[in-house]
């Protein structure tokens, strides 16, 4: 059965992907092509390449329960496909990069990376603590149920 | 309904008697609230010897090779039993399944925290930690946080 998380996790690293992207490209972008004119279609660069790197996660999937090394690993390869993805879509382009500002686009991409999983691990910590809450209501609920009021009881 | 507690000296004289005019749903309730109580199981211990234990001691119980142990306070007891039996029986006395071979007492259960691999950390009164599923984490928080959930 899917639960709550499945459904919002990508929603969340999309949108999460898709600002992170905006940032990265203006930064990118001025220190390294401060000249260059860009029509509306820009727009779309973001949320397409947050999707498909949304899209990308299906690697991390798994129906078996991954040990801790294995998701590291998955991530690994979610992250180099990424990375081949926006290297390859700006080689197709055109885009023609000296190795410096490859270095800083592939470094910006792993930023962006972490970024995204630093906002889903806060956003499991708030779950997290939400959850903790409740569970101390719900221990003190069933102890103060299970306890007996001193009144009823006779030696 | 008036209700008596007298203190006996010895255990095995301890009884429950409902007196009633007629077996009414709420005694239905109170006679199934009472018979679950002070659930005790038999186990088998490390140096081989067969011993009885209380249900509300147990912090979980595990399934390893076809073998089912109860982690209680101080022991682990091998106990003749399946995983998917304890987590029906023991269901109602707060037991919920948290992965594929572990069935936790929440109340024995301290936190829960986030782990590396998007699934969460379960820390329990005894300073284990468990892994709970990502399929049982949705059933689990259903139970605790209720109503609440949906503020998440």
């Amino acid at each position: 059965m899917k639960n709550r998380k499945d459904y919002f996790e990508p929603i969340i690293a999309f949108m999460v992907c898709t600002a992170c992207i905006t940032i990265m490209e203006g930064i990118v972008g001025m220190l390294f092509f401060p000249d260059q004119k860009m029509g509306y279609e820009a727009f779309f660069s973001p949320p397409i390449f947050g999707f498909c790197s949304v899209l990308f996660g299906v690697v991390t999937y798994s129906k078996k329960e991954l040990s801790v090394k294995q998701v590291l690993v998955r991530r690994g390869i979610h992250l180099l496909l990424i990375e081949g993805l926006v290297l390859g879509v700006n080689y197709a382009a055109g885009a023609i990069f000296n190795p410096l500002a490859t270095w800083v686009l592939v470094a910006a991409i792993a930023v962006v990376f972490v970024v995204v999983y630093v906002v889903l691990w806060l956003n499991d910590q708030r779950s997290a603590i939400l959850f903790n809450e409740n569970l101390k209501r719900y221990q003190q609920k069933i102890m103060e149920a299970e306890k007996v009021p001193d009144q009823f009881i006779s030696h | 309904m008036k209700v008596c507690i007298k203190k006996i000296a010895r255990k095995e004289e301890e009884q429950v008697i409902i007196e009633c005019v007629e077996i009414t749903p709420e005694i239905r309730d109170i006679h199934s609230y009472i018979t679950a109580k002070g659930v005790k199981l038999s186990g088998m211990t490390d140096s081989q010897h067969m011993q009885r234990f209380r249900l509300e001691d147990v912090h979980y119980f595990e399934a390893v090779d076809e073998k089912v142990f109860a982690y209680a306070d101080e022991q682990v007891y091998e106990i003749k039993m399946r995983l998917y039996e304890a987590e029906a029986a023991y269901g109602k006395h707060h037991f919920v399944r948290c992965s594929k071979s572990v069935v936790l007492n929440l109340m024995k259960l301290e936190s829960i925290s986030p782990a590396l691999n998007g699934r969460f950390f379960t820390h329990m009164k005894n300073g284990e930690k468990l892994m709970i599923s990502r399929q049982y984490a949705g059933a689990l928080k259903q139970i605790v946080m209720g109503e609440h959930e949906n503020e998440k």
